[in-house]
């Protein structure tokens, strides 16, 4: 069966300074994969690979069979959507026309009633009916990311690339994007996945299906979140100690890390 | 129908009507500009009746009509939408609201072209010499452009900062040229500078327009990449797929073109190309497939209003559209910032 997402031998630099090294990853459909690490640990630059912002030094990236590299940017943004961490506006726009940018790969011109109807639909599913005719630089910053996922989700790709989702959101609305995420990752019919850099351990832990632990531009750990979210890796990568208490044992229906300090070097 | 699908569709209904209006008000002005002027044989019924057929005109009304009149009307519809235009574009690829048809340097290629026709009497077409010049240069800095763009990573940034630069060295070569000039020269040189509707023939307008004409719809083409460029940049672009490299490149070469074919007949008018697209986002918002054929319609309706005022304020004394352009559209434009200040 042919892998959604395959990475091999992904390498990036910024001049002299490696990000990535020898990324190889599979990702099928219906997969959930957060990708963890410390800041300029290279997520930001792993996502941007993937989607062509960030052109690799080495190794392919392919996209249900088809190198990206050999696909119009058309075509891969109707198989990859990407949510950035911030979006700089130069003229801003009402919600409703941010979101139907994500139709842009499937519009030639005209906008279809079935556009329309796809926005509005994406629009309510994320709960930004109350500002859908307001300005995007009128928004707090957190309705602004949930606008730009909205956008994303519109856009109806194959494979979500999102960069820290939730650092603007307030608790609330974290639990409720990332559960928005996972019920569009969980439609057997659709096969969607989603790959999310994000930096709370225990969001990752309660929401994905796998866990990918980026150390120094290299994958030091990926699998299931009870196999990766270990106090010895966590304590290897991140500096901190810390109890990982597993989901028999604890009030959640997923395993806990509980940060307790840093680890003197 | 969805209710927020069926709002947004009311609402873009009401912003096409919006530039249909602003597009009939335009016409009609244009009418009403043909009948206004300093002749005493002609008043502007007759002017008007004798353009629809309704009358028969003398030689003279008629030269006067279309050989002075409708060159000049036809070149303010054309030229003001054909520069604001370019300034919607150019804001918007470069992500930029302080950009307008000249930031890119190629006024100042023009400027220099016709200060090396009247200073140095150097021209490649002589019967043409100040136009062929104008546009000749204004040609060169297009293909630096072109250059320019096709570098790899090149930003918006280095696209502004070139164009600083070659405006930076035009002015000093044309300076240069101004010291040395005699006074018939340097006042032929000033007077170019100012931007007049005048100097255009008819058949020169013909061109233009046709010219225009045909550049207008790759204008629209670029509608929704220059949503997506304006709105988020570059990540945001290609995560929408657009690459924004061609496609910048490829828009300031349009904007450029378009910019180039006005001013090398008018001389330098910059004003509208800052004015109108601002103007337009004020009333019909940022959306480029709405915005590109208002900021048309706007710097139509600006050219043809500062250029009617300035041929006829002070009849039979001609004030030059690019003076009054700014004179009149300068505070109108800052009234209209303040009062929807903080609108982007």
């Amino acid at each position: 069966m042919t892998s959604l997402l395959k990475i091999e031998g992904l390498e990036f630099s910024w001049g002299s300074n490696q990000v990535l090294k020898d990324i190889n990853l599979d990702v099928g459909g219906n997969e959930f994969v957060a990708i963890l690490g410390v800041n300029g640990a290279g997520k930001s630059t792993f996502l941007k690979c993937i989607n062509r912002i960030l052109a690799p030094a080495k190794g392919t990236v392919e996209i249900s069979g088809r190198n990206i590299a050999d696909m119009s940017l058309m075509d891969l943004s109707k198989a990859t959507s990407y949510v950035p961490q911030s979006v700089r506006t130069s003229f801003s726009m009402s919600v409703f026309d941010v979101v139907m940018l994500g139709r842009r790969p499937h519009i030639s011109w005209r906008i279809s009633d079935d556009d329309h109807e796809r926005v509005s639909e994406t629009i309510r599913f994320l709960g930004l009916e109350d500002f859908a005719f307001r300005k995007f630089d009128r928004l707090s910053g957190g309705e602004r990311q949930r606008v730009v996922i909205a956008k994303a989700v519109a856009q109806d790709p194959m494979l979500f690339l999102l960069d820290e989702p939730t650092s603007d959101l307030d608790l609330r609305n974290q639990v409720s994007i990332m559960k928005k995420i996972r019920h569009i990752v969980s439609d057997v019919e659709s096969g969607k996945s989603a790959i999310v850099a994000i930096h709370d351990i225990n969001m990752a832990a309660r929401f994905a299906d796998r866990v990918v632990l980026l150390d120094g531009g290299s994958i030091k750990a990926d699998g299931t979140p009870s196999e990766v979210l270990t106090e010895a890796n966590i304590a290897d990568v991140f500096g901190v100690s810390c109890d990982v208490i597993p989901e028999e044992y604890g009030l959640s229906s997923s395993l806990q890390v509980l940060v307790k300090d840093e680890i003197e070097k | 129908m969805d209710s927020i699908s069926k709002k947004y569709i009311e609402d873009s209904r009401t912003q096409v009507t919006i530039i249909a209006s602003v597009c009939a008000a335009t016409l009609l002005s244009a009418v009403i500009a043909m009948g206004l002027g300093s002749s005493s044989t002609l008043d502007s019924i007759s002017t008007i009746k004798i353009m629809f057929g309704l009358e028969s005109g003398s030689d003279l009304q008629s030269a006067i009509i279309w050989e002075l009149r409708f060159p000049r009307v036809l070149m303010a519809v054309i030229g003001g939408a054909a520069l604001a235009t370019a300034g919607a574009l150019m804001q918007g690829c470069l992500g930029n609201p302080l950009v307008s048809p000249l930031t890119l340097g190629v006024a100042s290629g023009a400027a220099l072209g016709a200060a090396f026709a009247i200073v140095l009497g150097i021209s490649i077409i002589p019967s043409l010499a100040i136009v062929a010049n104008a546009f000749l240069f204004s040609l060169v800095v297009v293909g630096i452009i072109i250059q320019l763009g096709n570098m790899r990573s090149v930003s918006a940034e280095s696209y502004i900062l070139v164009g600083i630069a070659i405006t930076f060295i035009s002015g000093a070569i044309v300076s240069t040229f101004t010291y040395f000039a005699t006074d018939a020269q340097l006042s032929q040189l000033t007077h170019w500078s100012f931007g007049s509707l005048s100097r255009p023939s008819l058949s020169n307008v013909v061109w233009i327009s046709a010219a225009i004409i045909c550049l207008m719809p790759s204008a629209m083409k670029w509608a929704w990449d220059l949503n997506t460029l304006s709105l988020g940049g570059d990540d945001f672009a290609i995560s929408s797929g657009v690459d924004p490299s061609s496609t910048r490149r490829n828009i300031l070469v349009l904007s450029a073109l378009m910019t180039s074919i006005v001013i090398a007949f008018t001389g330098l008018i910059g004003f509208v190309g800052l004015a109108a697209p601002h103007m337009s986002r004020l009333v019909i918002g940022n959306d480029y497939r709405k915005l590109i054929p208002c900021s048309a319609v706007f710097g139509s309706f600006l050219m043809l209003f500062a250029d009617t005022v300035g041929r006829t304020i002070f009849a039979p004394v001609i004030i030059p559209v690019g003076i009054m352009l700014a004179i009149i559209g300068g505070p109108f434009f800052m009234y209209l910032l303040l009062q929807n200040r903080g609108v982007s």
